[in-house]
Order: C-alpha cells, then structure tokens, then sequence
C-alpha cells in the first residue's frame, strides 16, 4: 500500500517526446467511428505471416499493448480465419508459404478484405527476385489496400486502417 | 600464436599421416586446410575435448578450383573467435560429422538443401529449408530460380517421425498459429495431457536470403541483414558490418563503438523485455505483464528518437553509424533510465511476490545441461542451464572490454531459469547503457575504408545468442555470405524441452525461448 501511494505522488521523469497522446487518442476516436459505420462497430482481423522479418508482428502485437489498446476502439485479432472480416497480410509471400496463405484466405467468410502490412508484402520490399519469394501479397491474393513502412508503426498501422475504410464507404462497397 | 586446441589438432592429424595447413583469417579466425579424409578424424578429436562446440557448418564454391570447400566453425577460446576447418569436397559427396556433433545434422540438411551434397551417414535426409513446393531436385545455390508455381499445389508430403501404440495420438499445429506469430508447424505426439515427442518442421519463411546477397553492394546487403529478423536489426547489421570491417582492416572511431552499444544493449533490453511479458501472458497474468509491456514500449520510442526506426534499423552501418546521437539526448535518455531501472525492478518484485507465476515457471520445460554443448546452444538459453559464455566477453569487440557487467547464469534450466536470466541481463542491459553513456566522448562516427577482396568472420552477442557472418567480397561486392543465427542452434533445444511436459504449458515454454522464426530459416 505505502509503495502504491509513494507511486502515485513521486515525481514521474518523462522524456516528454511521445507522440503527442491527444493526436493517438483522435486517431483512435476516428478509427472507432469508421469501424462503427463500415464493419458494425467490430472489425475482425486474422494476421498472417507469409514471410517476414518479424518487425510488422511486433508493431502488429503491440498495438494490444497497454499504450495503444486498440480493441477499445472496436478493433479485435481473431484467432481463426472464420471469424474475420479482414486478412491482414505481413512479408512477402514465401514459395513455402504459398499454399498456407491460399488456405487461410479460402477459410475466410464473404465479403472479405486483405490489406498487406509492411514494405515486403506491399511488394517493395529487397527480396524482389529471390528464389524464396514469390513477390508481395497481391501475387497470391487480391489486395484491396495496402500500408507501407519498413515496419509501419502502430500509429501507422492505425491510420491505414482509417484510409482503408474510407476508401470503402467512398467505393460503396460495404 | 597458435592456441592449445589448434597446435593439439595439428600435432593429432600429423601423427595419423593427415597433412593439414594452417592460416589466420582476417576476422582473428584460423583456418585449417584438411583433406576430406581429415574431416571426420579432426573432428573425432575435436569432440573429446568436451568443451568444444561445433558453431557452424557451411559450403563456398571455391576459387581456384571448380568445386565446393566445407567449412566447418568451432568456437575456441582466446585469442581466437574459432577455429574454421576447410575440406574440399569430391564427386558432391563429403562424410557426415553428425554421428560426432548432433548439431550437425540441420547444418548439413541445409548444405545439402541449396548445394545437393551428399553427406555419407547423415540420419534425416529430409529436406529442410526448401519444401514441398520446389521441384525434389532443385538446389537453388547452383540452379537458377525455379519456374514460377502453377496453381496445383505440392502433392508429395512431407513424412513425420512416426509413433505408434495404444493411447498415443498426434497434433498438428501450424504452420498458421491462432495468435499474430511467425509460421512454423509443430507435430505434437501425446499420451493424453504429456508430451511424448514434438517434432519441429520449419522453414516456412525461407526468403532465400544468402543467395540475393551474392553480387550485391556492402550497403544493400547491411539493409539485408536487417531484415534477417526483425527484433535483432540492430545486432545482423552490427555483425555485417564487423565482417566488413575485418576484411578492410579498419576499426570505427571510437564514439561509433560507443553508440554501437548504446544501440545493441537497447535492443537486448527492448528483446528480454518482450519475452518477459510473453512469458506472465502464457500463465494467464497479464497485470503482471502490463508493466513489461508499457517498458518496452517506451525503449521502442527512445529507439525511433535515436535513429528514426522503432527497431533501430539503418543506423549501424560498415565504418562507424550512419547519423550521430546528440548528446543532450542521450544525457535525456540516460536520466530516464534511472527511473526506469526503479520501474523493471518494481515490476519484477511483483512476479517474485506471486507464488503461483513461480510455481508455473519452475520444473517446466528443462533444458539439461548436458544438451548444451552436443546441440552447439549459446545465449540466454544456455545460461540458464549452467553454461558460463557469452560472446560479450569470450572474444570480445568493440568497447565491451572495458565494461563491467554481469552476465547472469542458471543451473536448472527450466523456464524460471531463463525468465530470471532474462530479467537481469535486462538490469544489466541498463547498467551497460549507463556506463556507456557516461564515457561517451565527442568524436568522429565513421571511418572511411577501401574495400577489395577478402573473407572475414564476425561472431556477436545478440539478444538469443551466438549471431554469426561469415562474408566474402570481391572487388567491393558480396561474392558469399552465410549468417547462422542463435536460433538455428538453439531451436534444436525446445523438442527436448518439451518432453513429459503438459501440452498446455507449450506456450510458455515455447514463450521462455522466443526464438526467431525468420532468423532460422532466412
């Protein structure tokens, strides 16, 4: 108890060069309203690893963590492709791994979506032209966005997720 | 100049009517010339002196020759990194060294993958990196690229160690996981709840790495290495770029070193931080793992302040650093990390004070000290299960000489082991980064070099262990480079790992280990 208090009232050293937590909170606000509007108020998504460096994973998993917690805004990682709405799709897609992301893209319900994470499954990634690889995402499956970034950061991530659901009610397809 | 084990080695083959012939690389490395028929002999002897590991198996196409030379690495003692073992290969067909050094048999699945050499008493003859998908005789080190994969998918299967009898039943899992993780698939054989036997399958990930760096230039070959695995970008583009450094015969200033460090600790700490939280999710604690969480973050931001990369991508590059950290920043970091220290402290005393979280971690998934030599493991994993070394201070580089910092080891090598070794090379991550810090001198960050042609081997410490390149360069491109990172080796550990244990504590067990998917299959 004596620990809990003296924590609350010690002097807290910040190295004050967060992003600024208003600006993620908006983001987050406006990633709810788009969910709310385009998926009923969850949007569902199963990631899957068709051949990355494990970066994207991480910045994917972290925004579970206590600093984003982006389920609060209406957005789940779902265990199976069954329960999801889009395929979130990290790395370039590996010759090994060509039939488990076939599988697990013909395991998802319709309409679904696939939005490719990461410069590697964008297709722009240095492993163009290696016998391993295939080339990005939309060698394999139909990719309807795609979010940049050697990995992408959450915040990121957040906004790509906002821009593809713009671009879906702009389209009316949902 | 020699040491005991290379003169030993000589004297042994010499004595058996084996000529052999020695030079000294310019990483520090020895290379020993043997005959093919030396192989097995040199490594015979080798493996009696127990505390010899076999760290690496490789195969070059060789200049002066038309044909292929095996190198075998064996990590020494000072003064240097290793011992390399050079044999010339005949008719594509070499002795297997894996009846004497278990470690062995992936590296040789692996040669024999990309190169199809045949390897005389090698017991899994699978293929390993390379899998159903490519045509059964295509060896993409000396093929060109397979034609592209027409819509039937692979129709031959890949065959599983087989167990048979009453009550054993079987569980495939992967090579897509239920959470966001890497692929790789798990063949679970079990009496009801107890493991029986696990066996490993991966390569899901296999880029093709080694072969795209071949004939590409220094610089797009650091950007390469950092993306062997995501979470150790800091530590493959240190490791190249020491290679480099070693066949150009210079050393980066001093402040490069410096912040090197820096850098490299942050993402020991950033790593271990990560598997910490993992570890308490696995047992069902997350308010113990919400703190590890939020610390990790926060060293994931300082990372983006220093170099512009949440994984420190970019920044260490052959010569020195590509951009300098100004000082009044690391003075800022370096008093954030006081609290910080205060805060990984608290939120291990909150794990030390649950005495179900303990009782989860102990006894489960051990990993015997025994195994450690024979499966050649290094790192946090190794530690924990008694073994004293840490490339940090075996064959040390850059700055970590003048250091003083714990390397912490276990003895029973179960999952409570490696959390605990773990948390205080975390602590000692710190202490590092503090010490550093305080030392740091303004100076130049990059020293200019002429590259021309050479080999050279880097051996570093990463986050999981051993990290290993071994480059050679021709008129300033890469001709050959091979990376064998800890989590080859150590991947090896989790099937022994595993056995007895309950099939729901895999998760955590596999957890304690955190290896890298990407890493191993490359």
């Amino acid at each position: 108890m004596r620990k809990i208090i003296i924590n609350i009232f010690s002097k807290k050293l910040s190295s004050g060069k967060y992003p600024a937590t208003e600006d993620f909170e908006l983001t987050g606000l406006r990633l709810k309203e788009h969910v709310s509007r385009v998926f009923g108020r969850s949007l569902a998504i199963r990631e899957l690893d068709s051949g990355s460096d494990n970066s994207a994973e991480i910045e994917l998993n972290n925004l579970s963590a206590p600093h984003y917690d982006i389920e609060r805004f209406g957005v789940s990682f779902v265990a199976s492709p069954r329960h999801a709405d889009v395929l979130l799709i990290t790395g370039a897609v590996t010759r090994n791994m060509q039939e488990a992301v076939m599988r697990t893209y013909a395991a998802m319900p319709h309409p679904c979506w696939v939005i490719a994470v990461g410069d590697d499954a964008c297709g722009e990634g240095l492993l163009n032209g290696s016998y391993g690889v295939l080339g990005g995402a939309d060698k394999v499956l139909p990719v309807d966005f795609k979010i940049p970034g050697n990995p992408p950061t959450p915040l990121e991530i957040m906004r790509g997720l906002i821009s593809f659901m713009e671009l879906l009610r702009q389209s009316g397809k949902h | 100049m020699m040491d005991i084990v290379t003169t030993g080695l000589m004297t042994h083959l010499e004595s058996k009517q084996i000529g052999s012939h020695f030079s000294k690389g310019k990483g520090g490395e020895y290379y020993l010339r043997v005959p093919d028929n030396g192989i097995v002999e040199a490594a015979g002897w080798l493996a009696d002196r127990k505390d010899l590991a076999l760290i690496g198996i490789w195969a070059v196409p060789s200049h002066a020759k038309d044909c292929l030379e095996l190198y075998y690495a064996f990590e020494l003692k000072h003064p240097s990194p290793a011992l390399v073992m050079i044999a010339e290969v005949k008719n594509n067909q070499a002795p297997s060294v894996s009846k004497i050094f278990p470690a062995a048999i992936n590296f040789e699945r692996r040669t024999k993958d990309w190169y199809g050499l045949g390897f005389t008493g090698l017991p899994d003859t699978r293929r390993l990196l390379l899998h159903e998908a490519y045509p059964p005789d295509y060896h993409p080190m000396v093929d060109s690229n397979p034609e592209p994969l027409s819509s039937n998918l692979a129709t031959t299967e890949y065959s599983f160690k087989e167990f048979g009898g009453e009550g054993l039943y079987q569980i495939p899992v992967g090579p897509v996981h239920a959470g966001i993780i890497e692929p790789g698939h798990f063949r679970f054989s079990v009496i009801g709840e107890t493991i029986f036997n696990l066996e490993l399958r991966l390569g899901y990930k296999h880029r093709g790495l080694n072969k795209l760096a071949a004939g590409k230039t220094i610089a797009e070959v650091n950007r390469l290495s950092e993306s062997i695995s995501g979470d150790e970008s800091a530590v493959n583009a240190c490791t190249f770029s020491l290679a480099v450094e070693n066949i150009a015969g210079i050393d980066p200033p001093k402040r490069a070193w410096e912040l090197r460090t820096v850098l490299l600790e942050m993402e020991r700490l950033y790593s271990h931080l990560g598997d910490l939280a993992g570890m308490l999710v696995d047992v069902g604690y997350p308010i113990g793992a919400s703190p590890f969480f939020i610390l990790r973050e926060e060293i994931m931001r300082w990372n983006a302040i220093f170099t512009g990369s949440r994984f420190l991508r970019g920044a260490i590059i052959p010569g020195g650093l590509s951009r300098d950290i100004e000082d009044g920043m690391l003075q800022q970091f370096k008093c954030f990390l006081n609290t910080f220290s205060r805060r990984v402290r608290r939120a291990l005393s909150s794990v030390d004070e649950s005495a179900w979280v303990i009782d989860r971690f102990e006894t489960t998934g051990i990993v015997s000290p025994e195994l450690v030599a024979p499966l050649s493991l290094s790192g946090p994993i190794a530690r924990a299960s008694g073994y004293d070394s840490d490339t940090r201070q075996l064959h040390t580089y850059g700055i970590y000489t003048g250091l003083k910092y714990m390397v912490p080891v276990k003895t029973s090598g179960d999952v409570l082991a490696r959390f605990n070794v773990k948390a205080e090379e975390a602590i000692s991550s710190i202490g590092i980064i503090n010490e550093t810090i305080a030392r740091c001198a303004p100076g130049p960050i990059f020293s200019g070099f002429d590259l021309k042609s050479g080999q050279a081997l880097a051996i570093l410490e990463a986050p999981r262990g051993r990290n290993i390149h071994w480059l050679r360069v021709k008129n300033g491109t890469v001709e050959h480079w091979e990376v064998i990172t800890a989590s080859f080796c150590n991947w090896l550990a989790i099937e022994h790992a595993v056995i007895n244990n309950i099939l729901p504590d895999f998760p955590v067990i596999n957890k304690s280990f955190n290896l890298s998917y990407a890493g191993n299959d490359l």
